[in-house]
């Protein structure tokens, strides 16, 4: 086996409860939680006047719905096993935040860094696979979970369907939901390469911090923003970080929102186009490229200090 | 013969000096260690010790020229622990990895790691394999982490006090094995530990480290030709202390004397003469002389 692929081995052995137990707990309490409502519909749970429209079952709501735009069926149904399993996704920032600022810093807290500096493994090689398993990693043990439990909630809804007489092709959307597992990686990519001088910033926090690196990560943004609002009266450093965690997307994809009609069009705009503008527009920005070369900066900082760690 | 010559010195120390703000733990240590000797580098607390070691091992920066198998250890420390390994600080073993989780890890990254061996040496003793390191006592983490060394085909071991924690019926097993399974012509071992005692008859060297100076570096042969211990007679005191001995006390009534580079013959008419211990060598250089 390869260096790098037994580097990623050992550090997903290090997070296996972030990347495996907690979405797999997530998922056990999403699917309880839908079990006993989609039981409960029409009996004990009274959604929103769906009972004055007289819905007693999940096979009556199917009928209606299907009554009511057959057409929109699929995207609507891919959207709700989505929205069903959107707790998992609750915990996917945390993961990734605590593994990052967790990296670096435990193994120098518990000494374990001499036990890694006697193997022939470079400094390099070791933040590099510190970077890349939580961030490669853990969004795709994230997505398969979800995916689980989307199937868990077709065979449930499946199953009621059976005992309630109502059709339950509509349920399976195959191939809609696979596209959108596949869409959910494509645009999770394009987050990821704008959100990386930002990660970068917490593993580089992790090379250095003696204690608290938590404190560090937070903190020190935080005055800076204060401190160029106090004196300076902008709010570069602020619009950096948003533009990094997200906002460029506003500018990417500005022609696409304003006319979203029902759930054909909302997972259309998700599912496709949406991608291959958010990639032209990525590469063709300037801030795109600086936000790379800052995140270069602090891995080679991040480098630097373990070379020097003890 | 250059290129033997070369070869055989396992590690060249040239003026390696290191400070730490103020503190100047190393000052100008210069010294080369061949192939096939067991060293021992022997120095009170805070003398230094571990800073060198650090410094050989490519683990902190440091003034002077240095080379470890031709290899300078502050820039090519990953391509130095191909046959460099160490064990610089007792439970450094990664807490939430089980036993058999370190020697698939090792196994894979470490191209002269021999798994078998070490699941040989962990066969003898008591270590759960399926357990994590952290529910392991102290005296099992040693243990795993001797096997995992003692399984890498170094050329040069490095071990800063490697059994500490550990009972006295491991601590020899372990020496035994590391003379006997480990050791050969082809390997160097650098050792530092406060048991003294317990290695003395392992080392074919000394060095000898007090406020990051060293004090002196000799063979074990020499040393025991050069250090006499002798319980004076009755009557021939007088003569014991005009012969300058290091360091003079009394035992059980007697006067013994400790000499340093003298006839052996005339030494032996003043009483009876023994040769002296590491530890009490020690002390005898670090007191006597400064």
């Amino acid at each position: 086996m390869s260096t790098f692929s037994a580097l990623i081995k050992r550090e997903v052995l290090d997070s296996k409860n972030g990347y495996i137990y907690v979405p797999l707990i997530l998922m056990g309490i999403t699917l309880f939680l839908v079990t006993l409502s989609s039981l409960g519909i029409g009996k004990t749970i009274y959604l929103n006047g769906m009972e004055a429209d007289n819905i007693h079952s999940l096979a009556d709501l199917m009928e209606r719905a299907r009554a009511e735009d057959p057409s929109r069926m699929s995207a609507g149904i891919t959207l709700l096993y989505w929205a069903s399993t959107s707790l998992t996704w609750i915990a996917f920032p945390f993961v990734i935040f605590f593994s990052l600022l967790g990296a670096l810093y435990e193994e120098r807290r518990d000494r374990s860094i001499l036990f890694w500096k006697s193997m022939p493994v470079s400094d390099w090689q070791e933040v590099l696979a510190k970077f890349a398993t939580p961030l490669l990693v853990a969004p795709l043990t994230f997505l398969a979970v979800v995916i689980v439990s989307q199937l868990f909630l077709a065979l449930l809804f499946s199953l009621i369907m059976v005992f309630q007489g109502g059709a339950i092709l509509p349920l399976w959307p195959v191939s809609l939901l696979f596209t959108s597992w596949l869409t959910f990686i494509v645009h999770y990519l394009l987050w990821l390469v704008w959100a990386l001088p930002v990660l970068a910033w917490l593993l580089f926090v992790s090379s250095f911090a003696n204690r608290m690196p938590f404190l560090w990560a937070i903190l020190f943004p935080v005055v800076l923003i204060v401190v160029e609002g106090m004196f300076m009266g902008t709010h570069h450093v602020g619009n950096w970080i948003t533009l990094h965690l997200g906002a460029w997307q506003s500018s990417a994809f500005e022609q696409i929102g304003g006319n979203i009609n029902g759930p054909n069009d909302a997972l259309k705009i998700i599912l496709g186009g949406v991608q291959l503008e958010g990639f032209t527009y990525t590469i063709s920005s300037v801030q795109f490229w600086i936000g790379l070369a800052v995140t270069a900066a602090f891995l080679f900082g991040a480098v630097q200090m373990r070379k020097r760690a003890l | 013969m250059t290129q033997t010559a070369r070869d055989t010195t396992v590690i060249k120390a040239r003026n390696i000096s290191k400070s730490f703000g103020k503190f100047q733990a190393l000052k100008g240590v210069s010294f080369d260690i061949p192939l096939g000797r067991i060293v021992g580098l022997i120095g009170a607390n805070g003398a230094g010790k571990t800073t060198l070691l650090n410094a050989i091992l490519g683990l902190s920066s440091y003034q002077g020229r240095l080379s470890v198998l031709g290899l300078d250890p502050s820039r090519q420390r990953s391509t130095l622990m191909r046959d460099v390994s160490f064990i610089s600080d007792v439970a450094t073993l990664p807490k939430w990895m089980k036993v058999s989780e370190v020697l698939d890890y090792v196994a894979s990254v470490h191209p002269k790691f021999n798994r078998d061996k070490a699941m040989d040496f962990l066969s003898r003793t008591k270590v759960p394999l399926a357990r994590k390191v952290r529910a392991l006592s102290k005296g099992m983490i040693v243990q795993v982490h001797l096997a995992v060394i003692m399984s890498i085909e170094a050329k040069l071991l490095v071990l800063d006090e490697p059994t500490l924690g550990l009972d006295i019926l491991f601590r020899k097993q372990f020496y035994q094995s590391l003379l006997e399974e480990y050791f050969d012509e082809e390997r160097t071992i650098l050792i530092t530990t406060h048991q003294v005692e317990e290695i003395e008859n392992i080392l074919t060297d000394v060095m000898f480290i007090r406020d990051g100076k060293l004090q002196l570096q000799a063979s074990m042969d020499d040393l025991s030709k050069q250090f006499v211990e002798v319980i004076v007679t009755a009557g021939k005191e007088d003569k014991a202390k005009a012969l300058g001995p290091i360091s003079t006390d009394t035992i059980f009534g007697k006067t013994r004397c400790v000499y340093k580079d003298k006839d052996h013959e005339t030494l032996a008419e003043l009483g009876e003469t023994r040769r002296l211990g590491l530890a009490d060598i020690f002390v005898a250089t670090m007191t006597g002389e400064e």
